[in-house]
């Protein structure tokens, strides 16, 4: 029996001095794994974690975007995997937070350019010299998902409460477990408590029952998400809005602090009026 | 048409997604597409026909789902000889 994440402990093995491959994952496209790498890799950083975030989206690269940091890309993986460049030089360093870097992927290849045991040489490599190697995996189950998913020590697993989310993480989680994962984590992004409150929307309880896999986030339906997006900055990088606290409690939780699981209630008339409590 | 109107309601469909999920998960980790139940269902009665008379139009054959196995449920009617109904048989088989 695999001590509970949620509990403090530290992972299998894994000391505070090993790195450990986090993969963030989902099946279905759109629900929230880039925005969910970014702002879960910078909260690490902040609690003073040395952190990577690599994207393998091959071809469709977006985590350089939604970090803010797109100007900056030189070499990407692709280079560094077919010897064009060291790997230092493919990392870019975020300067808003100590010790964050991104490895982006290449632009103008597809998933085909990196196999699943370059990856994990890569990530071996990575290991070296971080902490938490986070990898912001594309959609779908073909290659691209293959090689995010090879070097996972940790998977994370991406959904949004309705129902093709919910059935296309199910055989993601099955396909990870065929390959021996055994630490597999669910995130619920984009939950909108009034609409759970009125049951229009599946509960946390519901995707509980129905794909019996431990919990490890709940992410609240966040306005301020959208901006951040636009402008390239996260919303943990200074943000009090319930995704940003949701993103800092994922990353608590994943360096091994005891943070309970909170669901999301919705609001009263009053404090939607008033503005919510910080 | 209650259930059909509770169907289309926006309140409770939660609930009726919820359902549809267990159900249909049920199937995509047998890795079998749901209409084939249909096909098992024919494929039992003419097994069972071959040997005792069977009441087709009541067959019900069901995938019980449950945490960690699934069943298959069947009730098969059957037609005694003079007419009358003779005692339902209920057969289950695991379907894991």
């Amino acid at each position: 029996m695999l001590p509970s994440i949620l509990n403090g402990h530290a992972m299998n093995e894994h000391t505070s001095l090993e790195a450990q491959v986090i993969t963030v994952t989902s099946g279905k496209g759109g629900v929230g794994k880039t925005t969910l790498t970014a702002n879960v890799g910078i909260a690490l950083a902040q609690l003073g974690r040395k952190v990577v975030v690599v994207d393998s989206d091959i071809g469709l690269r977006n985590l350089d975007l939604v970090m803010g940091l797109e100007h900056r890309i030189v070499y990407d993986i692709v280079d560094y995997v077919e010897g064009r460049c060291r790997l230092r030089q493919a990392l870019i360093r975020d300067k808003r937070v100590a010790e964050l870097f991104l490895l982006p992927a290449a632009q103008t290849r597809d998933k085909t350019a990196v196999n699943p045991q370059q990856m994990i040489q890569v990530c071996d490599e990575l290991r070296k010299e971080f902490e938490f190697i986070l990898i912001d995996s594309p959609a779908g189950i073909e290659q691209g998902f293959q090689n995010a998913l090879a070097p996972a020590d940790l998977v994370l697993v991406v959904i949004n409460p309705e129902v093709s989310s919910v059935r296309d993480a199910d055989r993601v989680i099955g396909l990870a477990e065929s390959q021996g994962k055994t630490q597999i984590y669910l995130v619920i992004n984009r939950v909108v408590p009034a609409r759970v409150k009125r049951q229009e929307m599946l509960s946390v309880e519901d995707i509980k029952e129905v794909l019996s896999t431990e919990i490890i986030g709940i992410v609240p339906e966040d306005d301020a998400i959208l901006s951040a997006s636009n402008r390239g900055m996260p919303v943990v990088c200074n943000g009090k809005g319930p995704a940003a606290l949701a993103y800092r409690d994922i990353a608590r939780r994943l360096s091994g602090e005891h943070v309970p699981l909170e669901i999301p209630q919705a609001l009263g008339w009053w404090q939607r009026l008033f503005g919510k409590a910080s | 048409m209650k259930a059909l109107n509770r169907f289309f309601a926006k309140s409770n469909s939660a609930q009726v997604a919820k359902q549809r999920l267990q159900t249909l998960l049920a199937y995509d980790r047998l890795e079998i597409p749901p209409g084939v139940l249909a096909l098992i269902k024919d494929d039992i009665v003419a097994a069972i026909s071959r040997r005792v008379s069977v009441d087709c139009e009541h067959v019900n054959v069901n995938l019980l789902h449950e945490q960690n196995s699934s069943k298959l449920v069947v009730d098969i009617p059957l037609i005694a000889n003079r007419g009358a109904r003779a005692v339902r048989s209920a057969g289950r088989s695991n379907a894991r």
